[in-house]
């Protein structure tokens, strides 16, 4: 059995001509919770169809739980758990009939789990799901996609529409999964620190590239921005490799540098700075950093 | 599956209903047609009306197929489906199961009069054995073509070609069935298309994007 619960080899995908996914790479080992960032469009929700089979790619493989995502047997499925962007469940639908018929089509249901995260939401089952608000569509989804005891949750930005309360419950939710041995997630929020405080691995798409892919502690040290003070006018031919960003006003640079390391500090060093301090960043600084539309290619991997 | 053939019936109850309801008037036309039976003045009313209604049941077992694959499309249910441990393949199985549960709705209890006619009258023209029998095969692959032409003209995004390609295909089939009858060759053909507009439709479904 391989240990690479999702796989994804040189992925390539064009929209009418326009190309969303430039030959993404990267793999997600079994138990982990992988955190999928980029801006609106930049590929996130194209690379999770394509994993779940319902958009062909233009070139490149995908597997999920060992098996092609082109051709994902029924038996597969059945092991994973899916909320999708916008939360895509069938309108006309009264809930209760969602429900059974998504218990009737599954291969394992958990009914005390569905019942209690039924009775957490306050779902009513008796409404059409049209009728029901973006948050209690978006909980319905997330109870359906955990009542089948996936062995690999895929969550499209699954908080969106929620409120704080069912935001905090959810992430509740998903710490009690991770701490289930053998779960893997794959998660895409725009809510930042939801990622951050779940995820420990982490890529960011930035302009159909995988611009960081590496795990959520060796992101932070890897991405350093620092305030470097110099004696006279801050040097403009300060060449060090992977900058992600620079500003000079007089004698202070403020510079971001990707996979930071000691060969970088000597150069830096030779320039003989009279003061260099880290400045902290958070999960957030560091996307708006990477996914910055002028950005070179920076890879941090 | 049976989950999905359930499902596939529940959203399209109505043309269940529809055919059955159809189904009766036909039979009722026929039982009507047989006891006032009167050779020098045929009832031209009733066979005029049987044959009106034998053409719209076709047309609604085309409209039952355009609008299964219509509204899967708009309402994203495949989409929603396939996210469950269900292929596409299974889905669109279950639902021309359900179109031909349809067709067999509206033709079996039409078959099973005939027959029961048949044996208590003497029939007008002179019959060999196993017409009814083909003529119900025949009618319902006629039937079955029309859903296929149905379905493939529900999943299109642009609806003019197909139906006009449909209406072309129908033309031509109602006059075969005129001219050749409801023999051999005629189920030969049909089961050619039939087959081939399956093929089209599995491929078309499997392969686009959901």
């Amino acid at each position: 059995m391989n240990e690479n619960v999702i796989q994804v080899e040189n992925l390539v995908k064009y929209y009418d001509g326009r190309c969303v996914l430039d030959g993404i790479n990267f793999v997600v080992p079994r138990g982990c919770i992988y955190g999928l960032l980029g801006r609106n469009g930049a590929g996130k929700t194209t690379i999770i169809r394509i994993l779940l089979g319902l958009e062909p790619p233009t070139r490149g493989r995908t597997t999920l739980l060992d098996a092609e995502s082109t051709s994902l047997p029924a038996k597969i499925r059945g092991r994973i758990g899916c909320v999708a962007e916008g939360h895509n469940l069938i309108q006309s639908y009264k809930a209760s009939r969602l429900i059974k018929l998504c218990k009737d089509l599954s291969l394992q249901w958990n009914d005390e789990l569905f019942n209690h995260l039924i009775e957490t939401f306050r779902l009513p089952a008796d409404r059409r799901v049209r009728e029901l608000s973006i948050g209690m569509r978006a909980q319905l989804n997330l109870s359906l996609a955990m009542a089948i005891d996936p062995e690999l949750l895929i969550l499209d930005d699954p908080t969106l529409g929620l409120d704080t309360v069912a935001r905090r419950q959810f992430i509740e939710l998903a710490i009690d999964i991770i701490q289930q041995q053998g779960r893997t997630i794959l998660f895409c929020s725009h809510i930042l620190s939801d990622v951050e405080r779940i995820a420990d691995r982490i890529g960011i798409l930035a302009a159909g590239k995988l611009v960081v892919d590496c795990p959520l502690e060796q992101l932070k040290e890897r991405v350093k921005k620092l305030r470097v003070i110099f004696p006279e006018a801050a040097p403009a031919n300060l060449y060090l490799t992977e900058i992600i960003n620079q500003q000079i006003e007089g004698r202070e640079m403020i510079i971001t540098v990707a996979n930071w390391n000691r060969q970088k500090q000597a150069i830096l060093d030779t320039f003989k700075p009279s003061s260099c301090t880290e400045i902290p960043m958070s999960l957030e600084d560091i996307f708006i950093e990477c996914t910055k539309p002028n950005l070179e290619s920076v890879e941090v991997v | 599956m049976f989950a999905l053939i359930k499902r596939e019936i529940q959203d399209h109850l109505i043309y269940f209903i529809a055919a059955a309801l159809f189904s009766a008037l036909l039979i009722t036309l026929s039982v009507e047609a047989v006891f006032r039976h009167d050779s020098r003045n045929p009832p031209v009313v009733a066979i005029g009306l049987g044959v009106s209604l034998a053409a719209i049941a076709v047309l609604g077992i085309c409209g039952m197929g355009a609008s299964q694959m219509y509204l899967d499309k708009t309402r994203r249910i495949s989409a929603f489906l396939s996210t469950l441990p269900v292929s596409r393949s299974r889905i669109l199985l279950a639902r021309i199961a359900a179109g031909i549960l349809a067709i067999l709705i509206l033709l079996v209890p039409l078959a099973i009069t005939a027959n029961f006619l048949l044996r208590l009258f003497t029939p007008p023209i002179p019959l060999y054995s196993g017409m009814v029998w083909e003529i119900f095969t025949a009618t319902f692959l006629l039937a079955l073509a029309c859903y296929c032409i149905g379905l493939q003209t529900g999943w299109n995004s642009s609806v003019l070609t197909p139906s006009l390609g449909g209406l072309g295909l129908t033309c031509i089939f109602v006059p075969l069935v005129v001219v050749k009858g409801f023999g051999p060759e005629i189920m030969v053909i049909l089961v050619l298309f039939i087959s081939a507009s399956l093929f089209r439709t599995w491929h078309n479904f499997s392969s686009t994007s959901l």
